[in-house]
């Protein structure tokens, strides 16, 4: 066994898993709540690393920062995770509250227009050309070693923060007030309605929890990757939609896990099977589909209770 | 209320449907000898990837075309103006959107010549339509040897940059007798472009007897580190003949993030770009261009130091466009044959590529060189 | 779970589906007045041919209003989009599954049309054989891939079927390097390159080689489909999938078939896909893997969608709007007329009474003008630059609009706060929503002239339909032609 090898892809999935993970949670948050879809959630990513950008380059850029270079990646990350996390709740209540009593599929549409929007939007304002993070200048790019498993600095910066930002997410869910009313309110919209819950007030939390997510996944893409553009939201969507489905769509432990599944997957099938980039989507796609045909609901999901 | 709201949509979607209508009714069979009279602005069509995942090098086309005829106007009585197409390369809609923007310039009774389109499915799916309304196209970017070679669009498609198996030799013969590489890596992009360039290298390299392993990877993609961590150390080279190169520009952090900055990387023209440009000691192969050429110069001013090659040949296919109309108006009344014909005319002697500009009947360009280039201290110089 | 009413839309209105709501239907249905009543109230009593024949009699006529490029760019393109609707109707609007590889079949009829009728393989097989045989082969594959998905329910057929597609694209994208068992090494579908040159359909030696026998050829397939979906829709398979839809659990219940009526309509949209797939793909002459990827079958479900679920016509009108329109906004001048015409309609059809109306459009103009006269006596440099608007509207446009000279900065931060205060209008009422539309609207022009009309070959169409999507969503949530179910879980 060649060991290296291995390590290199673990973190190198990891890495990818957090992603994944972060976007997947807005997903399923907003399922569990909405049993939405909300297709606009990978253009919100975008936007966050857009928003991350320019924070770094309004502080001065990533070369000579007006302050320490920590500081402005936590401020960054500040940026992108409030300016997401608005930007969700305004997409929330112009584009989809308006059909909260429409067919389940009907938000689909008008979340494709808010996608087409977003992406287009952000053409016409930052052009077509790819904006570099230049993290290298920012944060470092020697690459640490423990023993065999080597990283660099912002691949073990976007693990820990994402673990952080679970964390804190899950505490919010199990502990506060707003959590609680969130949890009941993905359980019986209406019947937590009439025990005086403001079923509105809790979607927008919702919505700003998970877009702030994203957004900080937005960030993590353009310290760990370099390289932002507008059109990036798209393919990170998909693969959010299929880790938050692979978890269980609906529980937020389930999308966790999820992202971390299609991150070690990916990055496993990109070593270790023959031609394993070109047909990367195909071997974790498989492994999802034996995944679902054992358990359908996915690895940490409920079975749904039918009621009639 | 919303009801008369829609009606009224739908009267004035109605209403703008019967005016574009209206707009063009020559005959199909007329198309490329109806009579245009030129007079003091002629039209030239783009097509290009304006928007969708390619719009970055679809924003350089655009670019260099601008950048020729605002050149041109100012010092001709004469202009030209420029009408663009959104094919949306690689995006939602497939060759359709490509199909339909060809369709508008079809239609469109000023357009005589066209630039485009990107892609080398691109120009497939577009031939009958743009043939069918009589106009020359020529690529800057479509390299795919069998365009020029299968007979079906002789006297009608051109382009401005060599094709693949010039390209391939180039490089492999580079690889083999400059370097004396022996164990090399390719990896493709999933795209027309890149495949068929990584197949001919491939087989090439394999007839020297060079060691070859071959891989793909999306280009929508941007984590690379699984694949870098699967490439063998003893790698000596890595050859990714990419369209995008932001994305090499991130393949090549990410190796050097994972300690592999030893083993070289290589880039095709898709490549040849500032992005990919900074990442030193790398190589690219590119037409034989003078950086110190004037047109260069006067676009990096015009665009704040930016010297973005791939739009090059754009700026050429806009300039052979330019000089047929021009030709073809001589008497003050083009048809889209006449300027076909002058665009098979066309001779060039210098041109911002480093090469004369005349093409083969099939319409390639005469004698079209690679020249092999190494980025040193971010700037690339050519080595062979 | 029961929705909840959302107290901000419309309070004196019943929700769909509440005893008051079945009780005021009668009232609903007469309170339809004015022309569009009068229309609804016609269509209702067409006999279902006479429909038909409203659609396709006036269309049959396009080609002698249309020169051939308009033929094809709207025309022949809403054509396609509405009979790949079809099919996914069936299975989404009618049986009610969220099929993610719709397109998949698609492209599977397309490259099996090529296979049979292209110099790949040198095979040219005519079309009433080979288009045939590839609907059936793909409503065959349809019913492979259906079978698995029995036991999985809901989403988690969604992610079978996503699958399915990726499988296709990665499966055409590649299949030249794969060395087949038995056959050894077959460049089955061209790889990235793709099939190209697929021959024109031939019938019985009739060849459909022009853009008027393609638009016929294609308008024919299109009145077939939608008659053979119209009888499906009223037969006893038809009322069953409905019944499936509104609620398989009651319906198994009642001893429907659920299994087999789910695999039925699965691989019947399966076959429509392919018989679609394989016109589609000789009309492209070519067939390309990108061709049938995510992206089309988004555009699709935008179609079936938007036209209202299981709704024929919704489909056809789905599809008119998310072809047209941006085709529509292609040019500079269709885009500026379409823009203003928008606004000024939309302004005429809402604001009431005239009196106020009239009141409105004077303010607007004078502030406009207002506007214009102060920038250009304080900061000449605001008003120096021509329209971009051509034809009648540009001279009103250079004395009403501020044009500054270097307009990029000032019109990109313009694009933001025009979207804010879009927004913002949309949630005031009475006098305050109409004061503060004023300079929206100036602004909304503002913009337009000096940002989003120089990129309408590019971004500004596609942000346009965005828009145009969650407008008419948000209008009218179970699609412009669909009817308000009532949902019952």
């Amino acid at each position: 066994m060649n060991w290296s090898l291995f390590f290199d892809l673990t973190v190198s999935g990891l890495t990818l898993g957090s992603l994944y993970a972060l976007i997947a949670l807005g997903y399923s948050m907003v399922y569990g709540i909405l049993k939405l879809l909300n297709f606009a959630h990978g253009d919100v990513y975008m936007i966050g690393a857009f928003i991350g950008w320019f924070a770094l380059h309004g502080l001065g850029g990533p070369i000579s920062p007006d302050v320490g270079a920590w500081i402005v990646t936590v401020l960054m990350f500040l940026a992108a995770m409030v300016g997401c996390g608005v930007l969700g709740v305004v997409i929330e209540r112009f584009a989809y509250r308006p059909l909260r009593n429409a067919p389940r599929i009907a938000p689909l549409i008008s979340a494709l227009g808010v996608s087409f929007f977003l992406q287009n939007s952000a053409l016409l304002l930052f052009g077509a050309a790819f904006r570099d993070y230049d993290s290298f200048d920012l944060i470092g790019s020697r690459t640490r070693h423990v023993g065999q498993v080597y990283y660099a600095t912002p691949q073990i910066l976007t693990v820990c923060g994402a673990i952080a930002l679970m964390v804190v997410l899950t505490l919010i869910v199990a502990r506060t007030t707003v959590g609680k009313a969130m949890r009941a309110t993905s359980f019986d919209r209406e019947a937590a309605a009439m025990m005086g819950i403001d079923v509105d007030r809790v979607i927008s939390v919702t919505f700003f929890l998970g877009s702030a997510l994203a957004g900080a996944a937005g960030v993590m893409f353009g310290l760990v990757f370099g390289q932002i553009y507008h059109y990036m939201g798209f393919i990170a969507g998909l693969k959010g939609f299929t880790a938050a489905v692979i978890g269980g769509i609906g529980s937020i432990p389930g999308a966790m896990l999820g992202g971390l599944v299609v991150g070690l997957l990916e990055s496993y099938a990109t070593g270790y099977l023959p031609q394993g980039s070109t047909f990367q989507n195909l071997y974790v796609f498989a492994v999802l589909i034996a995944v679902i045909l054992v358990r359908p609901s996915g690895l940490l999901g409920r079975a749904a209770i039918q009621k009639v | 209320m919303k009801k008369v709201f829609l009606a009224l949509l739908a009267a004035v979607l109605a209403f703008a449907a019967a005016g574009t209508g209206g707009a063009s009714t020559q005959s199909p069979k007329a198309a490329g000898s109806a009579l245009i009279t030129c007079g003091k602005t002629r039209t030239i069509g783009l097509l290009a990837p304006i928007t969708g995942p390619a719009a970055s090098i679809g924003g350089l086309q655009v670019k260099w075309v601008d950048f020729y005829v605002s050149r041109y106007n100012r010092t001709h009585k004469t202009k030209f103006a420029v009408v663009k197409e959104d094919t949306q390369l690689g995006g939602p809609n497939g060759n359709a959107e490509a199909l339909k923007g060809a369709q508008a310039l079809k239609g469109n009774g000023k357009v005589l010549g066209v630039v485009g389109p990107a892609g080398s499915n691109e120009v497939k799916g577009t031939t009958s339509t743009l043939k069918g309304g009589g106009l020359g196209f020529i690529s800057g970017s479509a390299t795919n040897t069998t365009l020029t070679t299968d007979g079906t669009r002789t006297g009608y498609f051109f382009r401005t940059v060599p094709p693949d198996a010039q390209q391939s030799k180039s490089v492999s013969r580079f690889i083999v007798n400059n370097l004396k590489f022996k164990r090399v890596y390719i990896i493709d992009d999933q795209e027309a472009y890149s495949t068929g360039l990584s197949d001919e290298v491939e087989a090439q390299l394999k007839a020297a007897g060079v060691t070859t392993t071959r891989d793909g990877v999306s280009q929508q993609q941007s984590d690379f580190s699984a694949l870098i961590a699967k490439i063998p150390r003893d790698t000596q080279l890595v050859y990714i003949p990419w369209q995008l190169a932001p994305k090499a520009q991130a393949f090549g952090q990410q190796m050097r993030q994972a300690g592999k900055s030893s083993i070289r990387l290589m880039g095709s023209d898709g490549l040849f770009a500032p992005e990919f440009e900074s990442l030193s000691g790398v190589y690219a192969s590119f037409f034989p261009v003078q950086p110190t050429d004037g047109t260069i110069k006067a676009y990096s001013q015009a665009h704040g130091g930016d010297t973005d090659f791939f739009g090059a040949p754009s700026y050429v296919a806009a300039q052979v466009i330019g000089g047929a109309i021009d030709r073809a108006c001589k008497d003050g009344k083009a048809t889209r044959a006449e300027v076909r014909k002058q665009i098979a005319k066309t001779n060039i002697k210098k041109t911002l590529l480093g090469l004369p500009v005349r093409f083969t009947k099939g319409g390639d360009i005469r004698g079209g060189v690679f020249g092999i280039y190494q980025s040193k201290n971010g700037k690339f110089a050519r080595i062979a | 779970m029961v929705d909840l009413p959302s107290p901000a839309d419309r309070p004196d209105e019943p929700r769909v589906g509440t005893d008051e709501w079945v009780a005021s239907h009668g009232e609903r249905t007469a309170r339809r007045t004015g022309v569009t009543g009068f229309i609804a109230r016609v269509w209702d009593r067409l006999p279902p041919f006479g429909r038909l024949a409203v659609f396709v009699v006036p269309t049959a006529f396009l080609p002698f209003l249309m020169s051939e490029e308009n033929l094809t760019r709207y025309a022949l393109y809403t054509l396609f989009y509405a009979l790949m609707g079809l099919g996914l109707n069936v299975v989404v609007g009618y049986a009610g599954l969220l099929d993610l590889g719709y397109i998949a079949f698609v492209g599977f009829g397309a490259y099996g049309y090529g296979i049979l009728a292209s110099p790949q393989f040198g095979n040219h097989f005519q079309a009433e054989l080979a288009i045939p045989a590839v609907a059936i082969a793909t409503a065959v594959l349809g019913l492979l891939v259906g079978l698995p998905s029995r036991r999985l329910v809901g989403d988690y057929l969604a992610i079978v079927t996503l699958f399915f597609g990726q499988a296709f694209v990665v499966f055409v994208n590649n299949a030249n390097r794969i060395d087949f068992p038995h056959f050894g090494h077959v460049d089955l579908t061209g790889g990235a390159n793709g099939l190209s040159d697929i021959y024109p359909p031939n019938f019985f030696g009739y060849e459909i080689n022009s853009t008027r026998r393609y638009f016929y050829f294609v308008l024919a397939a299109f009145a077939l489909v939608l008659t053979a979906l119209y009888f499906a829709n009223e037969s006893r398979t038809g009322r069953a999938w409905r019944a499936l839809r509104e609620d398989p659990l009651a319906a198994e219940t009642m001893t429907v078939p659920v299994n087999r009526l789910k695999l039925l309509a699965f691989a019947f949209g399966a076959g429509l896909a392919g018989f679609t797939g394989a016109i589609y793909g000789s009309f492209q002459t070519g067939a390309f893997p990108g061709d049938y990827d995510v992206g089309l079958l988004i555009t699709i479900y935008a179609v079936v969608i938007l036209g209202g679920t299981g709704s024929l016509a919704g489909v056809a009108l789905g599809a008119i709007i998310i072809n047209c329109a941006p085709e529509l906004l292609r040019s500079e001048h269709n885009a500026s007329l379409l823009f203003y015409g928008v606004i000024l309609l939309t302004i005429l059809g809402k604001v009431r009474p005239w009196r106020v109306l009239g009141v409105f459009l004077g303010g607007l103009v004078a502030f406009g003008f207002a506007v214009h006269a102060i920038a250009d006596a304080a900061w000449p440099r605001l008003t120096a630059a021509h329209a971009h608007s051509t034809g009648f509207l540009k001279g009103p446009i250079e004395d009403w609009v501020l044009l500054p000279r270097h307009p990029v900065k000032i019109a990109d931060y313009g694009y933001v706060i025009l979207i804010a205060a879009i927004l913002l209008v949309t949630r005031l009422d009475g006098w305050r929503r109409l004061v503060a539309l004023v300079p929206t609207v100036y602004l909304g022009a503002f913009v337009w002239e000096n940002l989003l009309i120089t990129q309408t070959a590019g971004a500004t169409r596609l942000i346009l339909l965005g828009a145009l999507l969650v407008a008419l969503m948000n209008a009218r949530p179970q699609g412009l032609l669909g009817t308000a179910r009532v949902e019952i879980v």
